[in-house]
């Protein structure tokens, strides 16, 4: 019998478990039903979530995330030269590589003890910004946009559809689009003019990061101490300027269209979906080239003086903003994750003195378990469980959301940038005149901190983001125009490598933070330990029972799809799960009531 | 099998979706004049499933796997980014998942073995697909492989032809979308097929060493080496493993970049081995021998290429040599005549 009889149910082992697992159960008792999603496609890698919901109420009542997919970089790092992490954990993410080049050099430059001079800062810069704005396109236009598309929104929410018609788009003048339908036409998948025109322009941000790094995905040029460019010269900027005003252009479209569009989703009853409390963490990005370090106390600094800033925010409250105690507040507990957590503690302190705890990355060990799939009561993922502990404060362990809206949060809160109002972040766009762009003037932009994190302002803030990223590169050009000027050309600074080291190095992702952690003993990897843009958003119940973030936004989610419940497709908790834009391999299982899905594990096929 | 109507499945197995994000660079032609059927030729392609680009999700999409199972999709093209796993080494759980369908969970490994027996040719994008790349890294912990180590050498597709390997890490955004649309005009008997080497890759693409199509190989040439990164010169002694690295990056995509050329060694990324050794460790220097050899050859190469240029001259000068021998007879003579030993 071949695997495809076998999934069809043709083995008495099999038949006996599909009735239970039927996708499209008949509604249960309470009003609950069943659903499974999976795989939750349009992003990146393996996640699934599984959750209960109420279809008198139309809401989750209950969710769980996971990852069904393992590789383990971690054990492949141990006894390798540090250095090589930074090539080899890029290939974790071939969407969002360059965050964890840079995290890893960041902390491998730490180990080695090496500052890089200001030009390798500043291009290393120019590389990661390049990655931002076309990943921020991508995410919201061709990733996420598809879910409000006219093809998605006719089919699941048929009643937006008229109204979406009669709906003038306000910002019409810069994205030229008549109604909020029209925007909706301009997403469809593979054949809307925004699709489309995305696909094109995003092309030229791999280009921008190609210049300096040599190809991308995955740079090759980021190395400890510096970046590997040769024969750097004013006409490499001016190329890497000209390319950058292609997304300078875009953005003005991007950000109208997409807040034109979310607020009319807003106004369709979207206000609670994929709402959760404010507990966000961000590490910052784009760095003042003068003031980086590879001093692990002169992060505090280095993080300050970032154009994105870092900070913790709990209950909507600002707790730190300093990278070592963000970095002494981390734990990352085993969770619900096919692991084992018996390792021993071998960093008792950080190089500043703050103690460091057996469950901190720098001890952490990767020690895999596979275990029974589907298990909800036990352990049910890949994903480990991060949390902060306000080590500070009560020592409670945080569940915490990162990501564009963490980081436009933080930043706009904070107050360390002079674009941060306290309530927003204003920035200015010059004006770009380049042919099949709509919209050539200057523009002002002015995110505003939303009344809680959601479905819809995590797509915003992902849209904003890609505007302020291109502000932000923009005035990095000039610095680095300005230390050419005075000479200082400068990518790399030569080192004697020790033989013992630790290194800490954080940086945004466009979906969340990469945070690296390198132990080096005898010139060599000892323990390397990486948190991907998603590990936070993705991690799945704590020992303390705490849901993730992806976990938290679905549970007491509003369920909007029109029709009858026995064949909801589940738009609302695909669209929550996109508007974080996990990268990972994830799929979605959705579990109803009190009927369990019973996942069995398929036997080998062999051919017949 | 009519070959009016192409179906891609694109699956994703242990992968980064790399090599995804790379075909969306690609410039001649672009994904989007490819998906269109702007090129004549190559027409009547569709994207069937892919699970970074496709609109549908859950039960939706795997029905589609379903369906390609049981032939509704025929003739298809096999594409796989990503490595296999050895589920036996998962124990009670499992590696790599990619769907669920009834309930029942679809292994990559299971979903492959299934379309393998169907489809009309298998392609592996990314070292990874190929020959097992990062996740088969030393200690290789889920026991991963490529499609090639997968289904074996011998196997072959509808068509009769052997799996086509696109190795990189990712391979060039033009390399990609190019091979796929030629093994396309070759099935449709407008081109001929593809000529693969040993290890299934085009020779058209990956026939040549990174050293050899090195933009920067003057300097080595010329015996120039860079010791710091920033300076110009050949990058050998920072580990550039060009010497040993069939690929053609010498720009990555619409002239930008390259990794040589922008100064950043070649680790080695399309090689079957990466990341382990021959090309681990990245900085350091490659293996002798293939240096060695080549400068050999290159000391009679130079040679021989010296005697083709000068032989013009050589040729002019050759009648004079009997005038000249005649001349230091005489000067002998005379030398002679005056009691002079020469």
């Amino acid at each position: 019998m071949g695997f495809l009889d076998k999934l069809k149910g043709g083995g008495a082992k099999e038949a006996a478990a599909a009735p239970a697992a039927a996708p499209a159960a008949a509604p249960g008792p309470g009003g609950k039903r069943e659903i499974t999603i999976e795989p939750i496609t349009r992003i990146e890698g393996h996640l699934g979530v599984h959750a209960t919901l109420d279809t008198g109420a139309k809401k989750v009542t209950d969710a769980y995330a996971y990852s069904p997919m393992f590789r383990g970089f971690e054990i492949i790092l141990v006894g390798r030269e540090p250095s090589e992490a930074v090539m080899i954990t890029q290939r974790a993410c071939g969407v969002c590589p360059v965050p964890h080049g840079f995290a890893s050099v960041n902390a491998v430059d730490q180990a080695y003890g090496v500052t890089p001079p200001p030009m390798g800062v500043v291009l290393r810069d120019f590389v990661h910004g390049a990655e931002q704005l076309y990943d921020s396109e991508v995410g919201v236009l061709n990733l996420e946009g598809p879910d409000y598309s006219e093809v998605a929104v006719k089919k699941f929410n048929p009643d937006w559809w008229g109204e979406a018609q009669n709906t003038k788009a306000e910002r019409s003048d810069v994205h030229g689009f008549a109604t909020v339908a029209d925007i909706m036409t301009a997403l469809n998948p593979l054949a809307g003019e925004l699709y489309l025109r995305s696909l094109l322009v995003q092309k030229a941000g791999h280009n921008m990061a190609a210049i300096f790094g040599g190809k991308h995905p995955h740079v090759h040029s980021f190395v400890p101490g510096g970046i590997a460019k040769i024969n750097l010269s004013a006409s490499d900027i001016e190329s890497y300027l000209t390319l950058l005003m292609r997304h300078v252009a875009f953005t003005k479209e991007l950000v109208t269209a997409t807040d034109d569009l979310l607020n009319f989703v807003l106004a369709q009853g979207y206000e609670d979906v994929g709402a959760r409390d404010i507990n966000l963490l961000a590490v910052g990005s784009y760095n003042d080239p003068e003031a980086y370090s590879a001093d692990y106390e002169g992060m505090t600094e280095l993080g300050r003086k970032r154009m994105v800033s870092p900070g913790v925010m709990l209950n909507g409250e600002v707790v730190t903003t300093d990278l070592v105690e963000i970095n002494a507040g981390v734990r990352e507990f085993i969770g619900r994750g096919w692991y084992s957590s018996d390792w021993a503690q071998e960093i008792e302190t950080d190089p500043a003195g703050n103690k460091i705890e057996y469950e901190h990355p720098w001890n952490k060990r990767t020690l895999p378990e596979p275990g029974e799939y589907g298990k909800w009561g036990s352990k049910y993922t890949w994903v480990t469980s991060p949390r902060w502990k306000n080590w500070k404060g009560d020592g409670k362990n945080n569940v915490l959301e990162l990501g564009p809206l963490a980081r436009m949060w933080v930043t706009a809160k904070v107050g360390l940038v002079p674009e941060s109002t306290g309530s927003s972040l204003k920035f200015e766009l010059p004006a770009a005149v380049i042919p099949g762009f709509k919209f050539a003037d200057k523009m002002e932009f002015e995110w505003k901190i939303p009344a809680k994190p959601n479905t819809v302002e995590r797509v915003r803030a992902r849209a904003y983001y890609n505007a302020y990223s291109a502000y932000c590169v923009t005035s990095l050009v000039m610095k680095a125009l300005e230390l050419m000027k005075a000479g200082k050309t400068q990518v790399w600074t030569p080192y004697e490598k020790p033989k013992e080291g630790i290194g800490f190095g954080a940086v945004e992702a466009m979906r969340g933070s990469c945070l690296h952690w390198c132990v080096m003993k005898d010139g060599v990897i000892s323990n390397y330990q990486y948190h991907a843009p998603s590990t936070w958003n993705a991690s799945g119940r704590d020992p303390e029972e705490q849901p993730g973030a992806y976990e938290q936004a679905l549970i007491q989610s509003p369920i909007t799809e029109a029709g009858d419940p026995a064949a909801w497709k589940g738009v609302d908790i695909v669209r929550t799960i996109r508007s974080f834009d996990p990268c990972l391999g994830c799929a979605v299982a959705v579990h109803i009531g009190d009927k369990v899905v019973k996942h069995e594990l398929l036997p080998f096929a062999t051919p017949e | 099998m009519g070959l009016e109507e192409i179906n891609i499945i694109w699956l994703e197995g242990q992968d980064c979706a790399g090599d995804t994000i790379t075909i969306k660079q690609a410039s001649n032609p672009t994904l989007i004049d490819v998906l269109t059927g702007a090129i004549p030729g190559l027409g009547g392609l569709k994207l069937a499933y892919h699970p970074t680009l496709m609109f549908e999700w859950g039960d939706d999409a795997t029905q589609i796997l379903v369906d390609a199972m049981e032939g509704k999709y025929d003739p298809f093209v096999l594409i796989l980014e990503g490595s296999i796993p050895d589920e036996s080494k998962a124990g009670d759980g499992v590696f790599c998942v990619i769907g669920e369908h009834d309930g029942k969970l679809l292994k990559l490994s299971d979903v492959i073995d299934s379309l393998a027996q169907r489809c009309a040719a298998a392609v592996a994008i990314g070292t990874c697909a190929a020959y097992g790349g990062i996740p088969s890294g030393n200690p290789n912990p889920t026991g991963a492989q490529g499609l090639l180590d997968y289904l074996g050498k011998e196997w072959t597709g509808g068509l009769g032809l052997p799996i086509i390997c696109i190795p990189g890490c990712p391979p060039r955004p033009d390399n990609i979308i190019q091979i796929l649309g030629q093994a396309v005009l070759a099935a449709r008997g407008l081109a001929p097929l593809p000529e693969l080497d040993e290890w299934h890759r085009p020779v058209a693409f990956y026939g040549y060493t990174m050293h050899e199509l090195c933009p920067i190989c003057g300097f080595y040439a010329e015996g120039t080496d860079a010791h710091a990164f920033g300076d110009t010169g050949c990058l050998g002694a920072l580990g550039c493993k060009g010497i040993i690295t069939n690929c053609n990056n010498t720009t990555w995509a619409d002239g930008y970049g390259g990794c040589t050329g922008t100064g950043v060694p070649c680790f080695g990324c399309t090689h079957p081995d990466f990341p382990d050794a021959p090309t681990s460790p990245f900085f350091a220097k490659a293996p002798a021998m293939p240096f060695i050899i080549e400068n050999m050859k290159g000391m009679l190469a130079h040679a021989e290429m010296g005697f083709e240029r000068f032989k013009p001259v050589l040729e002019a000068l050759l009648p004079l040599v009997p005038e000249f021998i005649e001349d230091l007879d005489r000067q002998m003579e005379e030398a002679k005549d005056k009691g002079r030993k020469i």
